[in-house]
Parts: structure tokens; C-alpha cells; sequence
């Protein structure tokens, strides 16, 4: 029972990582209709920024996140604005490809540029934990927990709130009348891809902290974020936060009873499954 | 077709047949290489540029094809012929089950799913005993790299002639009415869950097929490398590049872009993958409809035909 109590914590902080990491994901998909399967390589990214930042400036990594948020937002502006509004309205599987070619290419110059080692962030106060009764409770999963929920429900009130959180509603929702009202297409759309992977950034920072980073890492955490997202649905931050717990508490649950190696299997089984189910998401309404 | 085109048709494929009586043992193994891609590039084709579904799971066949004929030879004892076989029925099998639940999808949730399926099956496959779990199987070798150069060939002739039947078949249309108009196609009276499903058995028999031979040239396969996504990447890139939904077009590109990859690869190693990647965004935001379109529009309109491209789809 007591071993049982630890998974479920384990998979709930895990969680609430893979919460962020779909969020990026989610926004970008849910206003641009771009399912980003270079999510993960810039996931990727922010992680090195951070790990660079903190072996090289002596940043904590927690300090850190802003700055790799930022880098990735500047980066994720830079490419909508250069690169993918030249393809917006191409048919989906254009923008799918080049996203995939995108993903392609960022692996390859993170392999040269940082090489293929395995890094972690490890701050001093990494082997740190609390103890709750029988559950001990690692003080950085936690923190990267805390801040995880702190992003999404701040990003849900951006969107819900702000004069530019509006105008992305509004242009997902319908983008002739958001013209119509003024909003400027191509600077709202590079916002959004923006915001999405200062998210994957920040996310990235988060991730570094609890678990290993190399080069490689892209491709599954992509396919993470869609399973969360189709999950959770591309309405409402919230949803992802439901879909993160979800697939962190069912992981840790497969490795603990079925074996280790059927992580994957359970999370990428439970995507086919809501996929062929109710393709429109658990929660969500449409995608 | 005319007897002209027939006849340039049959003069390639017959110096293609003669390459390895004259070239070195470098360019048989480049060629096998080259012709398992074409065959992947063609059977990709199928699916994804003839029916419209992106599939992102058709190393998944390859895998299958590769185990099929490991398993049956290592752990079975049987002939390769038989071991070939045994692999596009697990390919076929895999098509008409999973693929068939996966195919009710659409767009971006058929190509995720598929990339999951991939996902899905090397840690299935790394926890089979009877595949080898996660160490993999090792064939008996056999020398003979004429044997494998040829029978990639013929598969590949094989594949091409399957795509030149689709283009005036019945069958064909009715995959063409899918991916033009889904709706549409079935309001018109096609079976479309039964044109999808035999597509994507059809794209997996190829895929399965090339993965047999490679695996019994090779000589070994693990669950890692027989179920490799960047394979899929890389059948795709080529059949895009080239031209999706033409006969020649992924041939061509499968053959232009390995030429490049190799001769970057011998120059400075990761280049290679680095250029694939460029290749495929540059290819998308200039010349999405492939390397056939170019032949056909270019000569007309010039460079002004990329620049018709961008402004198409531009924001």
C-alpha cells in the first residue's frame, strides 16, 4: 500500500511536467490548426538553455526558466514569422511535414552543438526530500509540480483575460471576424507560436530538473504532449492539466505493475485507444 | 503508354539489372540500399499519396517484415522464401486489424496515431521472447549481394507496375475520390473503409516485402532499428520530394535524395540527416507538390512558379 501511496505521488508530480509540456502543444494546435511535431525538439532546447545556463552561469534552474522561456518565445516568433506563415494555409499534412523536417533538423544541430551526452541539471539541493507518512516527497519534483500548475492556470487567465489573450481566442475561433476587428494575422499567429514554445521552454528548464537530457529526447516527448492534449482536449488549460495527471499517475502505475518497459506502451496505448474511442478528446468538446 | 516510353522504361530497368555484373561491391550496396528505399518511397505512395492518408506507421511493416523472415529462419528453420511470406501476412494481418480502427481517423489524428503504432510495437516487440526481446535475432549470412541487389529490383519493378495498375484501375479512382473528397467518394458509391484498408495492406505487403530482403542481407535486426521511425521520415521526405501521388515521382526522389545523403555522409558524417531535414522544409514551403510538378510547370513559368507556390498558401 505504501509503495502504491509513492507511485501515485510520483505520477501525479510527473504530471503535472507533462502538463506544461502538452500546453505548448495544445495552444499552438488549437489556434494555428499546426499540430507541432517539433514540439519536443524545442522542449529539448530549453532544457539545454537551462543546463548551459546553470554549469555555465551558475543560474538555479528555477531562476533560470524565464530566460529559456524567453529564448524560445524569441526563437518561436522568428520561425511562425519566417518560416510557417508561408505555409499556414497549405493543406494539414504540408504544415505536419514541415514541422516533422523542422524536428529533423534541430535533433541533428543539438547532436553537433551539444553533443550526444547525457546532461542533467543538478542543483545542490537535488537529493533533497520531505517525508509525509510513508511517502517522501523530492523537494524538485515538487517545485517543478508547483510551478507547473502556477504556468497553466496563469496561462488559462492570460487567455481568459488579457486584451491579447482575447484576440487568440478570437482568432481561433474565427479569423475573418478577429481580422475584422483588427487583429494582425501574421504578428498574432508568430505571438501564439511564441507563447507556445516559450511554454516548451520553460517546460524543457522543468524537465532537465527531474530527469536526463540528451539530443534524442524530441520525438517521445511529442508524442507526450498529443497524447495529453487529445487527452485533455484544445479548449481549456485546464483539460491538460486533467490529461498531464492522467497519463504521469497511469505511467508510473504500468512501469510499477506490468514492468518498466511498458511506460510507452501504456501511454501511447491509451492515446490509440481515445483516438479510435472519441476522437475528439475525453474532455474536449471538439479539437 | 506509348511503345516509346515502354521501350525507355524496359532499357533502364535493364541497366539497372546489369549494374552489379560491372559495378563495385560499394555500388551494389549503395544500390540495394537505394532500391529497399524506392520500394518503401512506392508503397508509401500508396497510402499516402494515392489514398491521402499520411501514415507515419509504415516502418511498422517494415518491422514486421523483418521479423517475419528472422523468426521463421532463425527460430523455425524454414526457407527465406517461406520466412517472406510469413512477414506480409503479419503485415497484412496488422493492416486489416490495428489498421483498420486507426483508419477512421483523420488528418493530424491518423499521422499521430500511426507514429504511436511505430512507438507502440518496439516495446511490444522488445518483451516477445520469440522475436529476441530487445537483444534481436541474427540470421544465417548468406554472400551474395548480386542475389539481394536483384530481387530489391524486381520488387521495386513490382511496386511501380502495382502503382501504374492503381492509376487505371477502378480501384485506383476510388483511392483517388478518397483523397480528393472523402465524403464524396463514398456518396459515389466506394467502399471507402474497405479502399482504405486495402491500400494500407497493399503500402504494408511492399513495405514488408523490403523489409524481409533487408533484414536477410543485413544479417541481424533489433526492435530499435527494424521499427525506426527516421525510416518512415525518410520514405516519406523521398515520395514527397519527388512527387507524391505520380508513379515515377517517389522513384526519382528516393534515388536523388540517397545519391546526396551518401555522397554528404562520405564527406562530413551527420550532415546527412541534418540535409534531409532541410530538404523536407524546403521542399514544403517551395515545391510542395514534388519534383514531377517542377518538370511539369517550370519550363512554363520560370522561377515565377515557386513564387506562385508561396503566395498560394502564404498567410
Amino acid at each position: 500500500m505504501d509503495l502504491f501511496a509513492q507511485v501515485l505521488v510520483n505520477g501525479i508530480l510527473l504530471g503535472g511536467l507533462y502538463a506544461v509540456m502538452a500546453l505548448g502543444l495544445a495552444l499552438v494546435w488549437g489556434v494555428l490548426n499546426i499540430v507541432n511535431l517539433a514540439h519536443g525538439a524545442f522542449i529539448m532546447l530549453g532544457a539545454y538553455v537551462s543546463w548551459y545556463l546553470y554549469t555555465g552561469a551558475h543560474i538555479d534552474p528555477f531562476l533560470g526558466l524565464p530566460i529559456s522561456a524567453f529564448v524560445l518565445f524569441v526563437l518561436g516568433y522568428a520561425l511562425q514569422r519566417g518560416l510557417l506563415n508561408l505555409v499556414v494555409r497549405a493543406p494539414m499534412f504540408n504544415t505536419l511535414l514541415i514541422t516533422f523536417g523542422l524536428e529533423v533538423v534541430l535533433t541533428y544541430l543539438a547532436q553537433i552543438a551539444f553533443s550526444a551526452d547525457f546532461r542533467t541539471i543538478n542543483p545542490p539541493y537535488a537529493g533533497n526530500s520531505w517525508q509525509l507518512g510513508p511517502v517522501t516527497v523530492p523537494v524538485v519534483r515538487f517545485a517543478a509540480f508547483v510551478v507547473a500548475i502556477v504556468l497553466t492556470i496563469g496561462m488559462w487567465i492570460f487567455l481568459l483575460r488579457t486584451r491579447l489573450g482575447r484576440a487568440i481566442r478570437a482568432t481561433a475561433q474565427n479569423l475573418v471576424a478577429a481580422r475584422l476587428y483588427g487583429v494582425e494575422p501574421r504578428h498574432l499567429y508568430a505571438m501564439t507560436f511564441g507563447l507556445g514554445l516559450a511554454l516548451a521552454g520553460a517546460a524543457g528548464g522543468l524537465y532537465g530538473t527531474v530527469s536526463q537530457i540528451n539530443p534524442y529526447i524530441g520525438g517521445t516527448l511529442t508524442a507526450k504532449s498529443f497524447a495529453i492534449s487529445i487527452i485533455g482536449g484544445l479548449d481549456n488549460p485546464l483539460g491538460v492539466i486533467v490529461g498531464g495527471l492522467f497519463l504521469g499517475v497511469v505511467e508510473s502505475l504500468t512501469k510499477l505493475y506490468i514492468g518498466p518497459t511498458y511506460g510507452d506502451v501504456a501511454s501511447f496505448g491509451i492515446l490509440l485507444l481515445v483516438l479510435i474511442v472519441r476522437p475528439s478528446g475525453l474532455l474536449g468538446r471538439t479539437a | 503508354m506509348t511503345p516509346l516510353r515502354l521501350a525507355l522504361a524496359l532499357a533502364v530497368v535493364a541497366v539497372l539489372a546489369a549494374l552489379p555484373w560491372f559495378g563495385s561491391d560499394l555500388i551494389i550496396q549503395f544500390g540495394i540500399n537505394t532500391l529497399l528505399l524506392a520500394v518503401l518511397a512506392q508503397g508509401w505512395n500508396i497510402i499516402g499519396g494515392y489514398t491521402g492518408y499520411a501514415s507515419f506507421g509504415n516502418s511498422v511493416f517494415y518491422g514486421l517484415g523483418s521479423y517475419g523472415v528472422a523468426i521463421a529462419m532463425v527460430q523455425w528453420h524454414l526457407p527465406f522464401g517461406v520466412g517472406l511470406v510469413f512477414g506480409v501476412l503479419l503485415a497484412v494481418l496488422f493492416a486489416c486489424t490495428l489498421g483498420a480502427a486507426v483508419l477512421r481517423l483523420k488528418g493530424h489524428y491518423f499521422a499521430i496515431a500511426t507514429l504511436a503504432l511505430g512507438q507502440v510495437m518496439t516495446a511490444i516487440v522488445s518483451n516477445i521472447p520469440l522475436a529476441g526481446q530487445n537483444i534481436g535475432l541474427v540470421l544465417p549470412p548468406l554472400n551474395n549481394d548480386r542475389l539481394f541487389y536483384e530481387l530489391s529490383l524486381g520488387l521495386l519493378v513490382l511496386a511501380t507496375l502495382t502503382i501504374f495498375w492503381l492509376t487505371r484501375s477502378r480501384f485506383g479512382f476510388g483511392l483517388i475520390a478518397i483523397r480528393e473528397n472523402e465524403e464524396g467518394a463514398a456518396v459515389m458509391g466506394v467502399n471507402t473503409t474497405l479502399y482504405k484498408v486495402l491500400a494500407f495492406a497493399l503500402s504494408g505487403l511492399f513495405s514488408a516485402l523490403a523489409g524481409g530482403i533487408h533484414a536477410y542481407w543485413i544479417t541481424f535486426l533489433d526492435p530499435e532499428s527494424a521499427f525506426d521511425i527516421s525510416l518512415n521520415v525518410k520514405m516519406i521526405i523521398m515520395a514527397v520530394f519527388g512527387g507524391p501521388g505520380t508513379i515515377l515521382g517517389p522513384i526519382v526522389g528516393a534515388f536523388s535524395l540517397s545519391a546526396i545523403s551518401e555522397f554528404l555522409s562520405s564527406e562530413v558524417t551527420n550532415l546527412a540527416g541534418l540535409f534531409f531535414g532541410i530538404v523536407i522544409v524546403g521542399a514544403i514551403v517551395l515545391m510542395p507538390r514534388g519534383l514531377a510538378d517542377i518538370v511539369r510547370n517550370v519550363p512554363k513559368s520560370g522561377w515565377r512558379y515557386f513564387r506562385q507556390n508561396i503566395r498560394a498558401h502564404r498567410l
